[in-house]
């Protein structure tokens, strides 16, 4: 024990002379997000909050005294494309730490990448869960710090009837199943829970929920659908549509007399940054929750959102937007990432893999823009939940807060 | 009030309910729009405050008394600026929220729109809170409005279910059968399920009885429902169809540049959005295009869509006149060369919507008059959807009338069915090709305008009708805009039909060997199972009628 104290701080002291003698020495960093294509709109965001939060770092000293090096590459909404591009990124560019990817699906694309070549990743997007890779460190929120706590708020709002609306993919499927367990679970009769099921032959459930396309955009028959559920009250519609779909969605919704007070949809997909191109003052009421807001009330918020915008008033890299711009959770994860990472460095002393795993596993701490963070055994992160209401002006009105939510990924089958 | 501690708060609001002082309204609503602050001068009493605009409005906007709306001066008699220091917002929760629309509704009872009644009846409705009842009851005597009555009656039964005298209920039970109440299906299964606990005979017969009515009420509902909805999709595809109609089916341009045409007309809507409201600046190929709003509000701004449909028709039609000059003219014998061209040029125009407008899609809004409905015995005709419709039938109308009843129409015929004959009678035809491609891509654009009010507008607008465009032309036949009409309305028609109907047959399809049960599993996901059966339909009705529900003769086989 004292010998390891000892050879830890041996070590530190080492590297902190390395450093001082090569002050101008850099380390990088990959930034694996799509520039291009459909989710160029979501993601160019996260590319810019990391290379502010990368900027902030190296005007600070940088990491251990090395300045980060960004490594951009775009994976261009192609999700076989960014597996080689993950690859040149630990290969050929040997980066120390990656922060990247949006999709689903782009994330299960490079796991296999990342696993083969001990890289690590920070996620940041809130996902479906049932996945804990070592080479993985999701900042995102996990099913149960944001699905199961909208669903324990409607549930005190008193709410009883439920419709599952989502868009035809993993993430919302994925979600739906463990919303369907944990809305059983509350003692919610299965015929409250609207939208259909789809069984196997044995007759249990497979997919709970009504699903469109991506794209999608006839949803009258939906909306009536929907319209017949709420008509005894006390409903709520619980949506993962995803971007796009939502306007022709929340287009009928109004049309046919549904409101926030009537039939309110808390939707998992719709933060700030989406709602830049959704008819906002229509959506005026509905329920989103995240684990950020930008509407939060705290000195730490708003000196991150001050700070990022002048930032962005001065910076010059291509395909900035900087009209119009708004701050959101998968923001605020991505760059709590970039801080913990750093944290797990410094406590570890060096940028091997393992050692900083090794850091980001013992609950290192982070006072981010949301309030602290903390990482857990299981790569995933504490952190605060907020439910919030949507305004005209296409920010939301904080609501409720969920202290301290613990990141819990493997949740099928545990509410029973 | 508004200084007190929130339990306290809660307390002082349980008193005002039944207060119908409008006062109450204006202030709640100041309240939940975060206006309303308290102003606290140490050592002195608090002072409510409401200041215009909010936190945001601070640097600008002056306080006013909450109680004599006097504006909030200090000792020296100037105005106090309110800061972030000296100004502590109050705060609402969901708690109080709910208790203030408890007040709201009630003031609402006595409001003088029919709609805000409706809305305030039924939430006491689904409430079923004993006390309210005679409030109900009072309010029956005096209502005029039908709808509102039935919805105080239907109110006033959900109540009765909670007494406990069940003569009463069993009255109850028998009245919300009476009046098809849709919403209290919920209510009368309990009362079911209880009854049959009990075994109180009579009562499991009235709720069964009521909830067959109810159930019967609801099967018309569906059906009209569909039928409404069928045609609304039918208009919709008939409208983005009916310039492809007349590009691809009279000319013979296989035009994969017409979705493209549509989202022309979509941000041509957008454009006269921002002129009637506050002026645009759009980047277009380096410069920026500064254009004035009118500053326009009300009804007179929500008056844009009218101006952007002729708008949206000329844009349109200039951008295919352009594209007919510049490229299509050259390619009239080579179908498959004007194929490859006109799906570069929908690339091009795709990439110049987001250089000028952005990635992200833009916000039109629905003006007031496009975003109501109707609602007759539980069915609801949505204001868009009926517009759709009656604009669709104007169209076709418009369409017809000037391919055969003007003389320009007289040589778009001639010039279709053979340009050469057409061309030594006299017939500039190279002017008519030009105007009718401008026709075609000017009722495109029409389309746009239309879309803008139920979907995106986004560079990629155009490629999601490009396909179903190009199917209700082939279905109808090419060349004929009769058949369009038809098969838009039949492929609406039918596609709806399924989405409704199709769960409900879901169990049936288990006879089918090997993939019963896929298929039963597939028929649940209706919308888009209903896509894939009507695909499936449209294929084998190609293959029995390969030139689609009317074959015509036209230029485009002969050449």
């Amino acid at each position: 024990m004292k010998f390891s104290k000892l050879l830890a701080t041996g070590t530190l002291s080492l590297a902190a002379l390395f450093s001082t003698v090569q002050a101008a020495e850099t380390v990088k960093v990959g930034v694996l997000h799509s520039l291009s294509g459909t989710m160029a709109i979501s993601e160019t965001s996260l590319r810019d909050v990391l290379i502010f939060a990368f900027d902030e770092i190296n005007a600070n000293g940088g990491v251990m005294g090395k300045m980060i090096e960004p490594v951009v590459v775009d994976g261009a909404s192609n999700w076989p494309l960014f597996a080689e591009k993950a690859k040149q990124l630990l290969e050929q560019d040997e980066v120390a730490v990656t922060f990247g990817c949006w999709t689903s699906v782009s994330r299960k694309s490079v796991l296999p990448v990342y696993e083969k070549n001990n890289g690590l990743l920070f996620y940041p997007v809130q996902y479906e869960g049932e996945e804990e890779s070592q080479n993985v460190f999701y900042t995102a929120e996990a099913v149960n710090q944001q699905a199961t706590p909208a669903v324990d708020y409607l549930i005190e709002q008193g709410y009883t009837k439920f419709y599952l609306l989502g868009t035809d993919y993993v993430y919302p499927q994925t979600t739906n199943l463990v919303l369907l367990e944990y809305l059983l679970s509350k003692g919610v009769p299965i015929e409250n829970i609207g939208g259909g099921f789809r069984r196997d032959e044995s007759g249990k459930v497979i997919s709970a929920g009504k699903y469109t396309g991506f794209g999608h955009t006839d949803y009258q028959q939906i909306i009536s659908e929907i319209k017949q559920f709420s008509a005894g009250g006390d409903t709520a519609v619980i949506s993962t549509l995803n971007g796009d779909t939502n306007v022709p969605f929340f287009k009928e919704y109004a049309a046919a007399g549904l409101s926030a007070e009537t039939c309110p949809v808390v939707s998992f997909s719709i933060s700030e940054d989406e709602f830049r191109g959704l008819p906002a003052d229509q959506l005026v009421g509905q329920l989103g929750c995240w684990t950020y807001f930008q509407s939060i009330e705290s000195d730490a918020n708003e000196e991150f959102v001050a700070n990022f915008k002048s930032w962005l008033a001065g910076s010059s890299l291509t395909g900035i937007v900087k009209e119009g711009r708004v701050t959101c959770s998968p923001m605020v994860l991505s760059y709590n990432g970039v801080y913990l990472w750093k944290a797990a460095v410094e406590k570890a002393g060096t940028f091997d893999v393992d050692a900083v795993r090794e850091a980001l596993k013992s609950g290192l701490s982070f006072d981010g823009p949301g309030g602290t963070v903390t990482t857990q055994p299981n790569m995933h992160l504490t952190k605060n939940v907020f439910i919030g209401e949507t305004k005209a002006n296409g920010q939301f009105e904080i609501l409720e807060e969920f202290e301290n939510v613990y990141g819990e990924p493997w949740l099928k089958g545990k509410f029973k | 009030m508004l200084a007190a501690k929130d339990t306290q708060k809660q307390e002082i609001l349980g008193t005002l309910v039944g207060q119908g002082d409008p006062v109450i309204r204006d202030l709640f609503d100041a309240w939940k729009r975060d206006e309303l602050f308290v102003y606290k001068p140490e050592g002195d009493e608090a002072v409510p405050v409401q200041i215009a605009g909010g936190r945001d409005a601070f640097e600008t906007a002056q306080a006013f008394r909450v109680s004599d709306e006097s504006l909030l001066v200090g000792e020296d008699g100037g105005a106090i600026e309110p800061t972030r220091d000296n100004m502590d917002r109050v705060r609402h929760n969901n708690r109080l929220r709910r208790a203030m629309k408890e007040i709201l509704d009630l003031i609402d009872l006595s409001s003088p729109t029919a709609s805000t009644r409706l809305q305030a009846v039924q939430t006491l409705g689904f409430s079923r809170d004993l006390t309210k009842l005679p409030v109900l009851q009072a309010l029956l005597e005096v209502e005029e409005n039908t709808g509102v009555h039935q919805a105080i009656r239907q109110a006033i039964a959900l109540v009765q279910l909670n007494q406990d005298d069940r003569d009463v209920r069993l009255a109850a039970v028998k009245e919300l059968g009476d009046i098809h109440s849709l919403s209290s299906t919920d209510a009368l299964g309990a009362v079911l399920k209880n009854a049959t606990e009990l075994k109180d005979a009579e009562m499991i017969v009235a709720s069964n009885e009521a909830l067959v009515e109810i159930e019967r009420h609801r099967s018309v509902v569906d059906f009209v429902g569909t039928i409404f909805r069928g045609l609304s999709l039918g208009s919709i595809l008939l409208v983005v169809a009916l310039g492809l109609a007349i590009t691809f089916g009279l000319m013979g341009v296989i035009n994969m540049a017409h979705g493209e045409m549509i989202a022309v007309g979509a941000y041509t809507t957008y454009l006269m959005q921002n002129i009637f409201g506050a002026g645009i600046i759009v980047p277009a190929f380096g410069l920026s295009i500064g254009i004035p709003g009118m500053n326009l509000e009300g009804w007179a701004y929500e008056l844009y869509f009218v101006a952007a449909i002729p708008a949206s028709f000329l844009m349109a039609a200039l951008v295919g006149i352009a594209l007919e000059r510049g490229i299509i003219q050259f390619l009239y014998r080579r179908p498959l060369e004007s194929l490859l061209a006109t799906w570069g040029v929908s690339l091009v125009l795709q990439q110049v919507f987001k250089l000028m407008f952005g990635a992200n899609n833009v916000q039109v809004s629905s003006p007031a008059y496009l975003s109501g409905n109707w609602t007759v015995a539980d069915i609801v005709f949505g204001w868009n959807r009926v517009f759709v419709i009656g604009f669709a039938i104007l169209i076709v109308l418009g369409v017809w009338l000037a391919l055969n009843k003007t003389s320009l129409g007289l040589l778009i015929r001639a010039v279709m069915q053979n340009r050469g004959m057409a061309g030594f009678m006299g017939v500039r035809t190279t002017r008519v090709n030009m105007l009718t491609f401008g026709l075609g891509s000017g009722l495109a654009g029409l389309a746009g305008a239309f879309l803008s009010q139920i979907g995106n507008v986004g560079p990629s607008l155009g490629q999601a009708y490009i396909v179903d465009s190009f199917m209700v032309v082939v279905v109808g036949g090419v060349g004929n805009i009769a058949g369009t009409v038809i098969s838009a309305f039949g492929i609406g028609g039918i596609d709806q039909i399924l989405q409704q109907y199709l769960p409900a047959w879901a169990p049936s399809l288990g006879w089918v060997p090997f993939i019963g049960s896929f298929l039963q599993n597939l028929a649940q996901d209706s919308s888009v199972f209903g896509k894939i059966l009507v695909l499936a339909l449209i294929i084998l009705f190609l293959q029995w009628r390969p030139a689609g529900i009317f074959a015509t003769r036209g230029r485009s086989l002969e050449d």
